[in-house]
């Protein structure tokens, strides 16, 4: 059997920040609730017994991850989730690589084949 | 073995696909460029393949095929060959699927010898990074377009004929 392998190129150690920002319990409860739509600082704060402050710092860390970004809508700061970052550290190649799987499978046995061949 | 390498690197609209094959490149490039080899391996085990139109001379040509399933169902692909003689292990094509007219990628095949075995480089380039994303996510969320959803159906019977 071959062995397959899945690798992600994301920019520049990317995928070490993205795995960073969801080791957290509380940022990746924060993922979820963004999941649901946007959502102000004080409303993602509101399940938890944490100052806006603390809400805020999570919020940079995933920011810098790419997995959230924030915009101005009157005096309110909307967060929003942006789910392409997921992508990298999602097997989001694995269907991808099936299906060349399978054909290199049956590339090796026409090689074989031919190989045979007198 | 021989282990496949996938990348798609983030931000670009590439994505390149690395497998070494135990046999001569003359070989492997055999097996790419003769249509009556390629039918016995490009396709899914699942569904037929068939050549509608398959030339390929010195400088280049062009492809047509067809994927056909048990339910009757076709999936058609078709794209123009560029080659050199300068270069006569490397292969590049433009590949579109008809169900999703106007998506177009052109694919780079280029096969290195190394001791008997031959690793063979593929590089896709899409239009875009969506692109891209699109078809290598085809069917794998929701509300894609019907051209991309053909495409999942397309790939949902060769990841179950790969089982």
């Amino acid at each position: 059997m071959h062995n397959q392998m899945v690798i992600y190129t994301p920019p520049a150690d990317q995928l070490s920040v993205i795995f960073g920002a969801l080791a957290d319990p509380t940022r990746r409860a924060i993922l979820e609730r963004l999941a649901a739509g946007e959502a102000t600082v004080g409303e993602l704060g509101a399940p938890f017994s944490m100052s806006q402050p603390a809400i805020s710092k999570h919020l940079k860390v995933l920011e810098t991850a790419g997995l959230v970004s924030r915009r101005r809508q009157g005096t309110a700061n909307l967060s929003r989730l942006e789910p392409e970052a997921l992508h990298e550290a999602d097997d989001w190649l694995e269907r991808y690589r099936a299906v060349w799987e399978e054909r290199f499978e049956r590339l090796d046995e026409v090689l074989d084949e031919l190989q045979q061949e007198p | 073995m021989a282990d496949i390498r996938v990348t798609a690197p983030a931000g670009t609209p590439f994505i390149e696909v690395e497998r070494e094959f135990d046999a001569p490149r003359d070989l492997v490039y055999r097996a790419w460029t003769d249509p009556k080899l390629i039918v016995r391996w490009l396709g899914p085990r699942r569904l037929q393949m068939r050549i509608d139109y398959w030339e390929l001379g010195e400088h280049g040509g062009s492809y047509r095929y067809i994927h056909s399933g048990e339910d009757g169902f076709e999936h058609a692909f078709h794209g123009s060959f560029h080659r050199t003689t300068a270069d006569p292990y490397t292969l590049l094509q433009t590949f579109e699927y008809e169900g999703a007219p106007g998506y177009v990628s052109l694919d780079e095949l280029r096969l290195v010898e190394a001791g008997g075995k031959t690793i063979c480089h593929i590089r896709s380039v899409h239009q875009t990074v969506q692109a891209r994303d699109a078809m290598v996510e085809a069917g794998m969320s929701e509300g894609m377009s019907d051209g991309f959803d053909k495409l999942d159906e397309l790939l949902s019977g060769e990841l179950a004929g790969a089982r």
